[in-house]
């Protein structure tokens, strides 16, 4: 497992060029025509980050998250389930850029090698933003009644982070 | 939803400070004006209406394993009042932490205290600590300045990684990575895809679009489902409403198996990510399977034969 996290990151940074390579395409030019992306999805969250990690700053700073999670924890713990990742859970389906925001927050408060911060990447990465997904294909073909949709997202999203959570104790627990 | 929790978060933040600013103020909690008697060590011979430094004794204290009683400190005498300002030290006494730690002051690390009733002689005062008020209240005034300034400077440092991750995925793109994982991903859809005829264009869009999603190429993924969605809408009778397809590939879609981590999970997290690429794939397994399941479900319990569909009551009607 830990010889396995080790090579994820190398094998792909050096196979994908390669395989371009293979594939004849133009690696160096395809790189950076894509690398300029990154620059502007870095100015695009900035409104977002600054608006969800302000709000949950003050959240934090005025002792109402740590009495939340005093409050939850209990229940909460009968499952297994901690309390410090339901901001990721909730804000997750609602906002991608936002919780982006929840995550650094997060890496802020707990260190970037806990196992709360390994709960809400895994979160992170394994639930979309459900409503925005919807609204964008659903709209893109004029559909109104959208039916079970919802539901049977949320469904989908409820068991990727009850199983982030299971996965997350079973591997790094 | 989202404007309620928002607006929730900053609302409720005030409220809860506001509460325990006047928990303080009523408990007393940081005991201002409290009088600290002492005993001053000044150097022989030292003249004490100038400035040096000197050790202070606090008056009746026991020193044991946890606490001290003799502390360094710096003497600031002026005419109208006199000063002593020292350093957190450990083995002082727990209130005085407690207090410079919320004290209204930029460094924390220090206590600049006021001394009364200094009698030259007998090298005997008593200090007042800094009043401490509204602490939540500054607390959180500052926590939403300093993260918003965080939040840019986080931005700024999350590009780097996103440009490199980004260069790959384009180069991952435009070799063809996203056509080996359709043959993978293609035998399945139709099954699960019943009412979508084998040979139409709406399969190959929906293969495209969830291999894409799997590789974690946002940008390539949504015109490709976009492309699908209009498909499947050519083969919807009832053009307002959408089919058991739809609803399917849509829930395939959000709970899609992630191979390749979000870009932004990959820049916030460094190389540290590398673990999360396995748990990542098995929660996604497990999510689409779910959705899978209950998107089915849906289907079989609410067909879709259009003239069921026409009669249900909509709550908007």
């Amino acid at each position: 497992m830990q010889i396995l996290s080790i090579l994820v990151l190398p094998v792909i940074i050096v196979l994908i060029p390669l395989y371009g390579l293979i594939k004849k395409v133009r690696v160096y030019e395809v790189f950076v025509e894509g690398a300029k992306e990154g620059f502007q999805i870095g100015v695009r969250i900035i409104p977002y980050l600054v608006a969800i990690l302000f709000a949950i700053g003050m959240f934090r700073a005025s002792g109402a998250m740590e009495m939340l999670i005093g409050l939850l924890d209990p229940v909460l713990s009968l499952v297994g389930f901690p309390a410090e990742v339901l901001p990721m859970a909730i804000m997750r389906p609602l906002t991608g850029s936002g919780s982006i925001g929840v995550m650094a927050d997060l890496i802020e408060a707990y260190g970037e090698d806990s196992l709360i911060v390994k709960m809400a990447g895994t979160m992170f990465g394994s639930t979309e933003t459900t409503f925005y997904v919807l609204a964008v294909y659903f709209g893109a073909v004029g559909v109104r009644k959208v039916r079970y949709a919802v539901q049977a997202g949320l469904i989908a999203d409820f068991a990727g982070v009850i199983a982030s959570v299971a996965v997350c104790y079973w591997l790094f627990g | 939803m989202l404007n309620y929790i928002w607006a929730g978060l900053i609302i409720f933040s005030l409220v809860f400070a506001v509460a325990s600013d006047l928990g303080d103020y009523f408990t007393d909690e940081f005991r201002n004006g409290e009088e600290y008697d002492i005993t001053l060590h000044f150097p022989e011979n030292a003249e004490t209406d100038r400035r040096q430094d000197v050790e202070f004794t606090i008056s009746g204290c026991e020193p044991d394993d946890q606490t001290r009683c003799t502390f360094q400190a710096r003497w600031f005498p002026s005419d109208e009042e006199k000063e002593l300002v020292f350093a957190i030290q450990d083995g002082m006494p727990e209130h005085w932490l407690h207090v410079a730690a919320n004290q209204d002051a930029r460094d924390t690390d220090q206590l600049r205290t006021l001394v009364v009733g200094f009698d030259r002689d007998a090298a005997q005062a008593a200090i007042v600590l800094p009043e401490v008020h509204l602490v939540k209240m500054r607390s959180i005034t500052q926590a939403a300045f300093d993260m918003a300034e965080f939040a840019v400077t986080l931005a700024i440092g999350l590009i780097g990684i996103m440009a490199l991750w980004l260069g790959l995925m384009k180069i991952a793109e435009d070799s063809g990575l996203i056509h080996k994982l359709v043959k993978v991903v293609n035998p399945v859809l139709g099954f699960l895809f019943p009412n979508v005829p084998k040979d139409h264009p709406a399969l190959g869009a929906i293969s495209l679009n969830l291999s894409a999603n799997m590789l974690g190429l946002g940008n390539a993924a949504t015109p490709l489902g976009i492309k699908a969605m209009e498909e499947l809408q050519k083969l919807n009778p009832n053009k307002d409403s959408a089919t058991n397809a739809m609803c399917m590939f849509l829930t395939m879609n959000t709970a899609s198996v992630q191979l390749v981590p979000p870009v932004t999970l990959i820049a916030l997290l460094g190389v540290g990510v590398a673990e999360l690429f396995y748990s990542i794939i098995i929660a996604t397994a497990i999510s689409l399977t779910v959705g899978i399941i209950a998107a089915s479900y849906y289907a079989r319990k609410f067909p879709e034969d259009p003239a069921l569909l026409t009669e249900e009551p909509t709550p908007d009607s």
